[in-house]
Order: structure tokens, then C-alpha cells, then sequence
């Protein structure tokens, strides 16, 4: 009788994606993750609004203060309230991350899916150009990039965003050469299918998973090296916070004001985890192998009950 | 004078390119001449006489040389090192006045037009061979003949000749009051040894009369420097000093408290206060002759006119620049020279007054939003930081401040094309008035980047710089700085002070105005 009752659960769970949904909420770890970050976004979003203070308001005989009551954070080298620059350098950060990484998506899963869906000459090629890129290591290729162009936000995103593509277009197109096989897509273009249909129909839902863990892992990394090509100076421009650019400010104060660089670093480092766990929880539903391990765990959670 | 080039806040990851590459040209290099490397490595160490005979100062400096060569680097590091391996004619003494250094004694004709200049016997440079008369000739040949970037001092020279082996005879075109301290305000003037120069070792094993004789240099890591036995003053108490570049302040303190170090100049200014307590610490501030300023392009509108130009020096909050930048080491000061010098002169006409600046911005008919582009340098942080503090200040008047940070050779760049609106910059090592003004504000000026022209200033510098009388030219110098500052050419903020720590064991050391940084005459005791 007791034996009766996973094997209906497991059949209800079988429809997706309300299975993923479940899935990925079983675990808290992707809760408390989901729910930092929502906070992060709508902090994103709302920031400005949420500051106690002017985010450039120079007061300079008020600098270096300890946190306090009028200042929870504590306030910088000019006079400048802690949290207030934190708090609205979450929009700078996150938005330098999103950016990038929607352009390294676009991008490199378009290079991807044609590379691994046409295969021959084109894909010898992109794939080279992909090698190419890949073999600089990542700071050095921003760092690079961001020299060229002259330091600032657009082309710090745009920095990042070259920077990640490559990662992108191996992923698609690892999916893509799988999906490509698969006997309804050969059956559909027997059929007589365009190929841009069946890119968009069957090769672009069939890569979607592991796209999707790559990019919230992504946006992690994507915060780090906001942070740190302004940590270098070369990111978002003073006065304008951004979590890195605070550190870079704080490098000089780290004996006299610990706060100035203490909260900008905790922010990144909340945000990054966040992103990281969710990411990896996100894999472990995506992944179709992952999925049934953590299928049979839930089976055998509610089988012992 | 010379705008030195503190790459301190180059990015770490471009700098470890930057290194890199220097690392693999020295290892090229050094492969191509290994025997002519080796064998004037080894003569000069044998003639300075080998092995230190005394305790060996550790000094840390903030940053490392980018090349030797006294005459064409500009790099304070440079300088840091080579103050101790070279000599001028003349030098500076802690008031800047001149003193008979390689030269003993020199006299100027009656007309002021031909300067005799009588050399110190017995010299040798630290390879063994003589210093003569031709080696003076030679090196002021070079500069000017390879236009270095020394070579505007020169300006009114038309010869030099060696009329004997002690003598040099310098002609100049218009009586020059202030050649003394052309030739001797610091060693990028100093006299240098042909063979050194000729064979390119200049760059990273030079060859002078100096106290102090090069005996190592290890990229990226130290230079070692052995006391000179045959110095014309006499050997230098200690048996040598040992340079290490240390760019990050509280590294280099720590080093300091904790004995590793026994001299440095690496301090952040907010790190003075813990640092001035310390036990067996001992901390120079002297007032220096370095000055910051800002400047307007005068090629824009609104920035060519004169109210414009006011308006921004009156919205300006000089105490907060002052306390943000240099935590109450520096002194305000609304001209170049600052209240030690003899040229001083007094004058604060700028007050904080935002008031006054709406007035005279509607004056010079500016309505509406203002935008400024503001050129900062992340190799000078104090221009970042005061540009946030203007761009606050500048708000409340419509102007938005936009602040473009980039490295120091992009920042020349911009500065020269006058890619720019605002920019704050400071100028060091300045001794002579004529230093002050001059390139910076006469209308054909070497370093007039705002493109400021007054043909009445431009009168005044020409004459104060033929002017023999020194009340008379005091007075035009005096004339012109405050023309200069009344229009707006320069907005001068304040003067820096030199600050630098040392250990109580190092004796006879004084942190110096122009910060020539002299080891010749120290002590340090053993422990």
C-alpha cells in the first residue's frame, strides 16, 4: 500500500515543467538563493529610492566615519554615506552583468547553433575563432579590450560581454551537434523544413537547459569582473558607485575605515554565491541525468515517510 | 621642472604585461651584450672599490625607474636613485640657493652674457676616468642636440666650449639670471660619461661622479647602490644604499616599523597620523615647492571667457580639495610659489562663494545646462578625488562634471590635444619663478595646454627673464602671477608638502623642499 503512493507521485512528476519547478524547490539552498537575489533585483531596481542619502553628496568634514545611527555603513574618504552608494551600485553591478552576459547569449548562442548545425568549413572556422578567444585567459582578454576602447560602462560591458561569448557558443553548439541527430529533426527536414525553422523549433528549446545554467553562472562571473575592472579603475567612472569601484576607493583607507570596503565586498559576495547555488541547483533539474538522480532521492525521501 | 610620471595606480594587470615585456627586452638585450656588459659592470664596481665598508641604507621608493639615464628620464623614481649617482655643475642647498658643486666657482661678464665656469680638479667619474671640461660640453651638447626634454633650459644659450680642461665658458643671447638654476634645479641637467651614453648602458648601468656608484640593478626588484671612496666630498659614511620599490603604502609602513626598511617616501597621506606616533619612527613634512592646480581649455566656450574661468575658481570649495587630497599636510596657496620661497607673493582673492560664481557665469552669458569634461589620471588619485569634490560643488550651478579617468600617458596625450574641458595636474621640482610661469602661461608657452594668451603677461615674463635686479623682477613675477590668477589661466589650489618616514637609526637626514632625495651625508647606526 505504502509502495503505491511514490509510484503515483512519480507519475504526476513526470509532466514538465512543473516537475523542474518542484524540483528546484526542494532544495532550500535554491530557495534562500532565489529569494537573495530576488531581493538583489528589486534593491536593483528600487535603489536610489531606498537610499538614505544622496549618492554623491560630498561632505567631506563628515569622512571616514564608523557606522552609526545617521550612517548604518559608515561613510567614505569624502564625507559620502556607505550604504546609500552600496545600495544603488547594486543597479551598476547587476546591470554591467545582465548586459554582458544577454550580449555574450546572443552571440554566441547564435555562433553556436549555426556552427554545430551546419558543421563543415563554417563550423571549422568559427569554432577556431572560438579556440582563439578561449585561450587568453579572461581578465587579461577584458583588460585588453577595455584598454582599446578607453575605460567607462558601455565598454566595460561590452568587454565582458566578448569575454563570455566564446563559452557561450561551445555550449550551444555542443547541444546543437546532439540536437542535430535526433530523428525528428532529420525527419523534419526531410519533410522539407527551412533550416531557420528548425533552428528556432527544435535545435534553440533543445539547448535551452544547460544555456540556462551558463548563463545565471554567467552573471556571476560577470559581477566579479565588473568588479574587477573597476577595482582596476578602468569600469564605471567616479563619482558613480559600483561595488568595484567602492573597493578601489577603500583599497587606500583599509587601516582607518575597514566599513568602506567591508559592505561592497559582502554585496558581491552575496550576489555571486547567490547566482553560483542557483545556478548549480538549476543544473541539477536541467541536466536529464542530474534530474533522475534527483528523482529517485525525492522517491526514496517519500518512500521512508 | 619636470611633471613626473607616478604610474602607482596603473592597473596590476596591465603593469604585469608592461613588466613582462620589460622582463623579456632585458633578457634579449642582456643576451646580444653579454662581454660589454660584463666587462664595464666589472670595472666600475672595481674602481669604486668594490665591497661596502659600511651598514647599507634600505630604502623603499614608491615605484621604480623607468630608465637610468639621467637626461631622458622624467620619472621621479628615476630621480629618487640618481640623485645619489650624479652631479651638476651647481646644486641646490636646502634653501634652493645654488652651490658650487662640480663647478667650484664661476663668474658672469659685465654685459651678463658670457658665464665662466671653473670645475673641481681631481674628479673621476666611477668607471676611473678624469671628469674634464669636454664632459660638460658633451652633455649639455646632448641635451640640447637630441632635444631632451630638458633642452627648453637652454632657451638662451647659444654655446658652451671647453676653453680648457677646467673651464667651461657658456654664451648666452640675453643677460639669464636664472641659468644657474637651469643647470643646477636637478640631475636631469647632470653631466654624464660619453662611452657610457654611447654604448646604451646609460639606461640601466650609469656611470657618474656621484657619491654613490650603481653596482646592481634587478628589474622589478632592487637597485643597489656602493658608497664612492674617490667622491669629491668625501666618501659617504654608509657603504651603500639598497632601493626597493614598494607602490603600496601600508605595505611600505609596516615594512618601516618593523625594521625591514629604513627610509621611505611610499606613504599615503590619510596614513600620516598612525604613522607619526610610531615608536623609532621618525616622519618628514616639509612644505614643497610642488603646486596643483586647475585649467580650463580656453578653446571652448564658455571657458575663454575671463567671468567663466571666475566663476568655476569661486564654486570651488578649496578647504574640502585641501582636506580630502592631503589631510591638513598641504597649504592652500591661490598662486604657484609657495610662502617659503623668496618669490612668494601674497594673494587670495578666490573665496567659496557660489553666489558670486551663478553672477559671473550669467555674466559670461552662460544659460542653461553645462556639461564638463573632466580629465583625472588614476596614476595622480588626488586628481580623481578632487574632481568628485568639484563635480559636487559645480552641481548646484547647472554645470554636470563628467569625469574621464584614464593612465598618465593617455592623460599627456588628451592634455596636448586639447581633448578636454577641466583638468587638475601639478607641476614639481620647480625652483626659479621663470620655472613657475613661464612655459605654462606666456602665449607661445612649451606647456600653455589651455592656450591662455595675455600680451601684457607674456611683456612681463619676457622682461623678468633678461631682469638682473632681483626686487625688479620679483615685481614683474609678482605682476604676472597675479594677472594670471585673476584671469583665470591656472586655478591654483595648493602646495603639496614632501613627506617621507625614516627610522631613528638613519642620522642626518632632512626630507628636502625640492625632494632631491640625498644620502651622501648620512649615518645609520648598526642594529
Amino acid at each position: 500500500m505504502t509502495a503505491l503512493v511514490p509510484d503515483e507521485r512519480a507519475a504526476t512528476a513526470t509532466g514538465r515543467p512543473a516537475a523542474g519547478w518542484r524540483l528546484l524547490l526542494d532544495s532550500p539552498v535554491n530557495v534562500v538563493s532565489a529569494v537573495v537575489l530576488l531581493v538583489v533585483l528589486v534593491v536593483a531596481l528600487l535603489g536610489p529610492t531606498l537610499a538614505p542619502y544622496p549618492v554623491n553628496a560630498v561632505d567631506v568634514p563628515a569622512a571616514l566615519q564608523p557606522p552609526s545611527g545617521a550612517h548604518w555603513f559608515g561613510t567614505d574618504d569624502l564625507g559620502r554615506d556607505v550604504l546609500s552608494r552600496t545600495l544603488v551600485a547594486t543597479r551598476v553591478s547587476l546591470q554591467v552583468a545582465l548586459v554582458a552576459v544577454a550580449f555574450a547569449l546572443v552571440v554566441g548562442v547564435g555562433v553556436g547553433i549555426v556552427s554545430g548545425y551546419a558543421g563543415g568549413w563554417l563550423d571549422t572556422v568559427l569554432m577556431r575563432v572560438v579556440d582563439v578567444m578561449f585561450a587568453f585567459p579572461v581578465m587579461l582578454l577584458a583588460l585588453a579590450i577595455v584598454a582599446v576602447l578607453g575605460p567607462g560602462l558601455t565598454t566595460t560591458q561590452l568587454a565582458i560581454g566578448i569575454v563570455y561569448t566564446p563559452i557561450f557558443a561551445r555550449v550551444a553548439r555542443a547541444s546543437a551537434l546532439a540536437v542535430r541527430v535526433e530523428p525528428y529533426v532529420q525527419v523534419s527536414r526531410t519533410m522539407g523544413t527551412g533550416h531557420a525553422l528548425i533552428l528556432r523549433r527544435h535545435v534553440l528549446p533543445g539547448i535551452a537547459g544547460p544555456v540556462i545554467v551558463q548563463t545565471s553562472l554567467s552573471i556571476a562571473f560577470g559581477i566579479l569582473s565588473e568588479a574587477a575592472l573597476s577595482f582596476l579603475g578602468l569600469g564605471v567612472q567616479p563619482p558613480r558607485p559600483s561595488w568595484g569601484r567602492m573597493l578601489f576607493d577603500a583599497q587606500g583607507f583599509l587601516a582607518q575605515a575597514w566599513w568602506m570596503a567591508l559592505f561592497p565586498g559582502l554585496a558581491i559576495f552575496v550576489s555571486v554565491l547567490a547566482f553560483n547555488l542557483l545556478g548549480d541547483g538549476l543544473r541539477d533539474v536541467l541536466d536529464p541525468r542530474q534530474r533522475s538522480l534527483l528523482r529517485t532521492r525525492r522517491l526514496l525521501r517519500e518512500a521512508r515517510r | 621642472m619636470r611633471r613626473t610620471s607616478r604610474p602607482r595606480a596603473l592597473t596590476a594587470g596591465l603593469a604585469g604585461i608592461t613588466a613582462g615585456l620589460l622582463l623579456l627586452t632585458a633578457c634579449s638585450g642582456g643576451g646580444e651584450a653579454v662581454d660589454l656588459d660584463g666587462d664595464t659592470a666589472g670595472g666600475a664596481s672595481g674602481a669604486a672599490g668594490g665591497e661596502a665598508t659600511g651598514p647599507v641604507l634600505r630604502a623603499a621608493i614608491a615605484g621604480e625607474p623607468d630608465q637610468l639615464d639621467p637626461q631622458s628620464t622624467s620619472s621621479y623614481f628615476s630621480f629618487e636613485v640618481l640623485e645619489n649617482v650624479f652631479d651638476t655643475l651647481v646644486e641646490p642647498d636646502e634653501n634652493l640657493e645654488m652651490q658650487p658643486a662640480l663647478a667650484e666657482s664661476w663668474e658672469t661678464s659685465e654685459d651678463g652674457l658670457t658665464w665662466t665656469f671653473h670645475l673641481r680638479d681631481g674628479v673621476t667619474f666611477h668607471d676611473g676616468s678624469d671628469f674634464t671640461a669636454e664632459d660638460v660640453v658633451y652633455s649639455y651638447d646632448r641635451i640640447v642636440d637630441d632635444e631632451l626634454s630638458n633642452a627648453w633650459k637652454f632657451g638662451s644659450v647659444t654655446d658652451v666650449v671647453a676653453t680648457d680642461d677646467s673651464t667651461v665658458t657658456i654664451t648666452v643671447s640675453a643677460p639669464t639670471p636664472n641659468l644657474l638654476s637651469s643647470l643646477g634645479g636637478f640631475k636631469g641637467l647632470a653631466i654624464v660619461d660619453q662611452a657610457n651614453v654611447e654604448s646604451g648602458d646609460i639606461t640601466t648601468k650609469p656611470i657618474g661622479t656621484g657619491p654613490f656608484s650603481l653596482a646592481d640593478y634587478t628589474p622589478g626588484d632592487s637597485i643597489d647602490l656602493v658608497a664612492n671612496p674617490d667622491y669629491w666630498g668625501g666618501a659617504p659614511e654608509i657603504g651603500g644604499v639598497h632601493y626597493t620599490f614598494v607602490s603600496e603604502g601600508s605595505t611600505a609602513i609596516a615594512a618601516l616599523q618593523n625594521g625591514e626598511i629604513d627610509w621611505t617616501d611610499s606613504i599615503p597621506a590619510q596614513q600620516l597620523e598612525t604613522l607619526q606616533g610610531a615608536e623609532g619612527v621618525e616622519v618628514g613634512v616639509t612644505p614643497s615647492n610642488d603646486y596643483w592646480y586647475l585649467a580650463l581649455n580656453e578653446a571652448k566656450a564658455p571657458w575663454n571667457t575671463v567671468a567663466a574661468r571666475q566663476a568655476i575658481a569661486y564654486a570651488i570649495d578649496r578647504d574640502a580639495i585641501l582636506q580630502a587630497v592631503s589631510y591638513g599636510t598641504a597649504a592652500e596657496n591661490q598662486l604657484a610659489i609657495p610662502q617659503e620661497s623668496v618669490w612668494y607673493t601674497e594673494y587670495d582673492t578666490y573665496s567659496h562663494d557660489e553666489a558670486r560664481a551663478q553672477q559671473l557665469l550669467a555674466e559670461a552669458g552662460v544659460t542653461g545646462g553645462v556639461s564638463i569634461d573632466f580629465l583625472a589620471t588614476s596614476d595622480y588619485p588626488e586628481t580623481v578625488t578632487a574632481a568628485q569634490i568639484i563635480a559636487s560643488d559645480l552641481e548646484p550651478l547647472g554645470i554636470t562634471v563628467n569625469i574621464r579617468t584614464v593612465d598618465f600617458a593617455t592623460w599627456l596625450d588628451e592634455q596636448n590635444s586639447g581633448n578636454f574641458d577641466l583638468l587638475m595636474m601639478g607641476w614639481l621640482g620647480n625652483i626659479d619663478p621663470d620655472d613657475f610661469y613661464y612655459s605654462q602661461h606666456h602665449t607661445d608657452g612649451g606647456s600653455n595646454a589651455q592656450g591662455y594668451s595675455n600680451p601684457q603677461v607674456d611683456e612681463w615674463l619676457d622682461a623678468a627673464r633678461t631682469e638682473t635686479d632681483t626686487e625688479a623682477r620679483k615685481e614683474l613675477y609678482a605682476q604676472a602671477a597675479t594677472t594670471i590668477a585673476d584671469e583665470g589661466s591656472y586655478i591654483y589650489l595648493y602646495n603639496p608638502s614632501v613627506i617621507q618616514a625614516w627610522s631613528t637609526d638613519l642620522g642626518g637626514y632632512t626630507a628636502r623642499s625640492d625632494r632631491a632625495i640625498r644620502f651622501r651625508d648620512v649615518t645609520l647606526a648598526e642594529g
